[in-house]
């Protein structure tokens, strides 16, 4: 049986897509102030690696749009934002999430049900 | 921190990513972890684990943003598998024929000790005098010339000792990071990267 920090590890990576489309739904953001968001909602990436090869793959394939912002004396940074197809895939995603969810919270309330006293 | 983003923009060179996105990377890169840095943080407040592995991180961002292909299978291709492969066979069986040959050499020369060279001597039984440079030695069954072990198949030796050689060159090769990096280079790719 997996660790538990193996398995947290592996339901992350399955979901770290949408969960950056949905920090993005508060505004644009770059790199780091999206792990900064994350952290803030109770998600610390330190375990997983890194978000960026995962915002080349959003914007590879259109669910992200991008834009150099002038930033206070350092050079311009790149900020990410919700393309309306990344709009559309959230939504969709956050959806199977929930069908998915509530199915194991299912199938994990059985065996709960079993094991209590 | 700024020697993570130089071995980022070493792998991207090696990549053949090009300049202008390698260098839009890497500004972006080193702005985040100055930031961090400047926040008290560390790169791995950044990078997660990534920050133990630059290459494989570059790597894999190049390939996220696809301005890199993906990694190249971790086996020979054309023509040099079956060349490898045959090679291979024929060292391995060279090995196994000369130490077999060895082997028996050595196992008549034990038989000897037993038997001898028995020739009719001045005595009722007489054994054969050892040459010039040999010498005998005291066995269970008797005295015996050395020489019938020691210059048993010098050849079947020397043809262990190449067959030995060529498989350990070949596995060395076929291993080492220089030979993976030749093969990843020649197809544009990243090692290890799934």
């Amino acid at each position: 049986m997996a660790s538990s920090e193996g398995r947290r590890s592996q339901l992350l990576r399955g979901v770290l897509d949408l969960c950056l489309l949905a920090v993005m739904e508060e505004g644009p953001a770059y790199g780091y102030e999206m792990t900064k968001r994350l952290r803030a909602r109770g998600l610390s990436i330190v375990g997983e690696g890194s978000i960026y090869p995962l915002l080349g793959r959003l914007e590879r394939d259109g669910l992200v749009e991008t834009r150099r912002v002038a930033s206070n004396g350092g050079p311009p940074r790149k900020y990410y934002s919700l393309s309306p197809k990344g709009a559309r895939a959230l939504e969709s995603g956050v959806n199977e999430w929930h069908a998915t969810r509530d199915a194991v919270d299912r199938a994990l309330g059985l065996v709960e049900a079993e094991v209590a006293p | 921190m700024n020697e993570f983003v130089e071995e980022c923009r070493r792998e991207w060179r090696r990549l053949r990513v090009p300049d202008p996105v390698a260098n839009e990377m890497a500004a972006d890169l080193t702005a985040d972890l100055d930031e961090a840095e400047s926040e008290g943080g560390s790169a791995e407040d950044v990078l997660g684990n990534s920050a133990f592995d630059p290459r494989r991180f570059a790597a894999a961002w190049a390939v996220a943003r696809g301005v890199a292909g993906p990694p190249a299978p971790d086996r020979l291709s054309g023509w040099r598998r079956p060349l490898a492969l045959g090679l291979s066979v024929f060292l391995g069986a060279l090995t196994i024929v000369a130490g077999l040959v060895l082997l028996s050499g050595h196992a008549s020369s034990s038989i000897a000790v037993a038997t001898r060279r028995i020739v009719a001597g001045p005595g009722p039984i007489g054994f054969f005098a050892p040459g010039p440079g040999g010498m005998v030695v005291p066995g269970p069954f008797g005295p015996f010339d050395v020489r019938q072990i020691s210059h048993g198949h010098p050849i079947a030796l020397v043809v262990l000792a190449v067959g030995l050689v060529g498989l350990g060159l070949l596995a060395a090769l076929y291993w080492s990071p220089w030979f993976r990096r030749r093969r990843y280079e020649r197809h544009g790719r990243a090692p290890g990267w799934n």
